[in-house]
């Protein structure tokens, strides 16, 4: 018991990788499915699953837009119920691995353009009729195409086509290469729903069945007695709803109101555990930073970017900020939590008062106006920390605040300075691909290399592991030193739940372990 | 005479709607963004944007979009909720509002039950025996409760009464069957916040409206005949005092309504302030105006009963000169 707190803390604060904790678990005999939970909670080793009960799950925002719709999930809690009541083709799993869902197999062509999958036999969707090649063909062609409502067709651009080979069988048809496409299938978006599905409430096949829909209120789900697979279901019902105010959703939890809350901020940790509640903390991607734009005035400045590299107290920022809940943070997205395409060979930025100076001085600005929003949780701090640290060196940081509703459209890639957060992205492809991909629609920083367009198509075309890894140590270099972004920290995914609630998985890609626990946790009495 | 009252009242008050309307929409295209921006949020671009902004209808000038929308008000169609309409599913915002209405006024309505017999009465007490102990208890208690904002009232009983007591619900979560009872207790938090911040106000004016009446000539008068100070409350002053008290519970209730806002956030209330609030968020115009306009009427027709009871109490104003 000593020895696997001993190494929570290490994978927690980034020491051993997730593969090196679940290997190092096998070797202390414990059990493939309960190492996946230990990675989050010490009390995993004591749950036995109990059939029964039913959770309140609070997730932190919702209105109006809300849906049932996977296609046009933007929202933690669009995901979950996504993720309740349908499937998806293919799914992560908690060692980060790709997993058969209802494709049951699939298979590449040798320069990854063309790809077949096996679809299940003999599953059904809740309204009763089976699940067929031509639904998967109806719901991924939904995303493709210029005016189609689909919030990742991003991801789909290179697909031409979608086809029906059998009953059982589809074939995806690529325009360039894309090794990454099985994982860009594992969104929450790209669940598998009934072809040409009018009553959202049956269209899926998933672990849960849409009892109830209110878009903004709640939402209830009962277990599916005809699911397609044996992964527990142990839940009796679930229901989904939204708390916006963050206090209110800590005073929920801690009342028993609620059994879930997501979204917690760091500062509210200490009280949770106090409380007897747990706390649930996995290392992931997702960031908040600061984005200089480099096509205008003060950010083409290299220098300038470079000082206010320097003047990030990064150890003191997940210390104090997060309370050791989360990564350090080296200027470039793929930290730790993306497993082999993480450059660790990179050397850290380090906190040094006196290379911002330097650097500052040979920018010849005295001082910048950069536009702040809570747009994600300490970045304010962390701003305001930046402004006292460059007020030591004699440079004068304005902080302009701005409210966070409206900021993606009227501030984000406008303002020369300003703050941003990116959500990990299954892949460091994807990810690297989506914000520095040259004249992409979403390079906030508007730094356009030739050379990071090369590297992001040539690797998603590289088989060969070692030589995959080096253009993925080029890419963070380049973003780290080049590109206009400043990433200090990488902020863990952290909920809270009542410890009554057991057997949460660890996917980094989302609350409560990516979205997906619905079919495994379970309640005790 | 009070025909031609009534009438101009209802004039007013179609007026006040309409710069309230007009208001709200200035008000709202001056935030930052649109519901075109705030639905494809982080993950738009120039071309989706604008692509769905005329799906939405949102690329006419915005008072082109103003008279559409109010010759569809004047029509009696509230329109269509901008948020998921890109994706073709539109809601129209009457069944939106329906259940919203519902769950706002039955919380308000349960708050008023309770709050007008309690702040008559405290207020009546603390009246009729000023400057004793229970005056001053009762003064410096609604004092205090006013000073401090409805948000600290409901976070505090949160905290005693769900997180310590374990007796209340920290949040209002509603199954759609609770009766009775249940229903009490689930919507226990939000009424108590609201009953001590209204109330307090009620008590107050109350006291000193009656305090007022009892220094007037003729209840002077009345003392000298002999005539007991219960009677002299209750019968003489009492009467006299109606009108303002009306006055101020229809004030207070018309607060209420404004109040409900910080109320529903913090209990998650499914209601219509909570609404209005994700409305806002979501840049969603006509669902914005839709509530403004549905606050607005209740404002002006508690603010007309207000002043009707001013007018029918005070014989002065019912026949002016």
């Amino acid at each position: 018991m000593k020895e696997v707190k001993t190494f929570q803390q290490m994978y927690r604060d980034g020491h051993v990788s997730r593969r090196e904790f679940l290997a190092a678990m096998g070797a202390l005999g414990v059990t493939a499915a309960t190492a996946g939970s230990l990675l989050t909670s010490a009390s995993a080793l004591a749950g036995t699953p109990t059939r029964g009960g039913s959770v309140i799950f609070a997730s932190n925002l919702h209105g109006p837009d809300d849906t049932l719709d996977p296609l046009l999930g933007t929202s933690t809690i669009d995901y979950t119920r996504s993720n309740a009541s349908r499937n998806g083709l293919i799914q992560i799993w908690d060692d980060m691995s790709l997993n058969a869902e209802l494709a049951e197999e699939w298979s590449v062509n040798s320069n990854a353009t063309e790809y077949t999958f096996k679809i299940r036999k003999g599953v059904t969707f809740h309204d009763g009729s089976e699940l067929t090649a031509e639904d998967v063909v109806w719901s991924m062609e939904r995303h493709l195409g210029e005016d189609s409502p689909s919030s990742i067709k991003s991801f789909f651009t290179n697909v031409t086509e979608w086809k029906a080979v059998d009953k059982y069988t589809v074939k995806l048809s690529l325009s360039s290469p894309d090794a990454d496409m099985p994982y860009k299938l594992t969104q929450p978006q790209a669940k598998i729903v009934k072809a040409n599905a009018t009553d959202w409430l049956t269209a899926g096949s998933g672990p849960y069945l849409v009892d109830s829909f209110q878009a903004g209120v709640k939402s209830t789900h009962s277990r599916n007695p005809n699911y397609w697979r044996d992964t527990g279901q142990w839940l009796d019902g679930i229901e989904i709803t939204a708390i916006t105010d963050m206090n209110a959703r800590l005073n929920a939890l801690l009342a028993g109101s609620v059994d879930m809350i997501t979204s917690i901020s760091p500062k509210q940790i200490q009280k949770i555990e106090e409380s007897g509640n747990n706390v649930l903390s996995v290392p992931a991607g997702l960031y908040g930073g600061i984005c200089c734009l480099k096509n205008t005035a003060p950010g083409e400045n290299d220098d300038l970017v470079q000082g206010l590299r320097y003047i990030q107290d990064r150890e003191r920022i997940v210390r104090k900020f997060l309370k050791g809940h989360g990564t350090l943070g080296n200027d470039h997205p793929i930290n730790v939590s993306y497993g082999a395409d993480h450059c660790h060979e990179l050397p850290q930025i380090p906190y040094d008062p006196e290379k911002a100076k330097y650097h500052l001085n040979k920018s010849g600005y005295s001082e910048a106006e950069l536009f702040v929003a809570p747009v994600t949780g300490i970045i304010e701090d962390v701003c305001l920390l930046m402004q006292a640290n460059l007020k030591k060196i004699g440079f004068n940081l304005k902080l302009k605040k701005v409210p966070s509703d409206g900021y993606w459209g009227a501030v984000w890639m406008k303002e020369p300075l300003n703050v941003v957060s990116w959500n990990m992205r299954p892949t460091a492809n994807s990810m690297m691909g989506i914000q520095f991909g040259p004249n992409g629609n979403w390079n906030d920083t508007f730094w356009n290399s030739d050379r990071m367009g090369e590297l992001l198509k040539d690797s998603l075309a590289e088989t060969d592991a070692a030589k995959r890894h080096e253009m993925h140590c080029e890419m963070q270099k380049l973003v780290s030193t080049q590109s206009g972004i400043i990433i200090p920290y990488h902020t863990n995914v952290l909920d809270a739940h009542n410890p009554k609630v057991q057997g949460f998985s660890n996917v980094p890609l989302g609350q409560f372990g990516g979205n997906q626990w619905m079919e495994h946790i379970w309640k005790n009495a | 005479m009070l025909w031609r009252a009534l009438l101009s009242r209802l004039g007013i008050s179609l007026v006040t709607l309409w710069v309230v309307s007009v208001l709200i929409f200035i008000g709202t295209n001056l935030l930052p963004g649109d519901v075109a921006q705030i639905i494809l949020g982080q993950m738009a671009t120039p071309e989706s944007t604008a692509a769905l902004r005329a799906k939405l209808g949102l690329d006419k000038p915005p008072y082109l979009q103003y008279v559409v929308w109010l010759q569809n008000v004047a029509m009696g169609d509230l329109g269509i909720s901008k948020a998921g309409l890109g994706a073709g599913l539109g809601t129209p915002i009457v069944e939106i509002l329906e259940p919203r209405i519902f769950n706002t006024l039955r919380l308000t309505g349960l708050v008023t039950v309770i709050v007008i017999p309690i702040s008559l009465f405290l207020g009546l007490i603390a009246a009729m025996h000023p400057g004793t102990r229970l005056d001053r208890a009762v003064t410096f208690s609604t004092l205090s409760l006013i000073s401090v904002p409805d948000f600290l009232v409901a976070t505090m009983l949160v905290l005693i009464f769900a997180v310590f007591l374990g007796w209340f619900p920290a949040i209002v979560y509603l199954r759609g069957d609770e009766t009775g009872w249940v229903l009490i207790k689930t919507l226990a938090m939000p009424i108590l916040t609201l009953v001590i911040v209204a109330s307090s106000q009620i008590i107050r004016m109350t006291r000193a409206t009656v305090l007022n009446v009892m220094s007037s000539p003729y209840i002077e008068m009345a003392i000298l005949k002999g005539v007991p100070r219960k009677r002299i409350i209750l019968r003489h002053a009492l009467f006299n005092a109606v009108g303002p008290i009306v006055n101020v519970i229809a004030l207070n209730l018309a607060w209420l309504v404004g109040g409900v806002v910080v109320v529903e956030q913090i209990f998650s209330y499914p209601g219509l302030a909570k609404l209005m609030v994700e409305g806002v968020l979501m840049r969603d115009l006509p669902l914005v105006q839709a509530c403004a306009m549905i606050f607005c009427v209740t404002y002006i027709v508690l603010i007309f009963i207000a002043d009707m009871a001013t007018i029918l109490s005070n014989p002065r104003l019912r026949h002016p000169k």
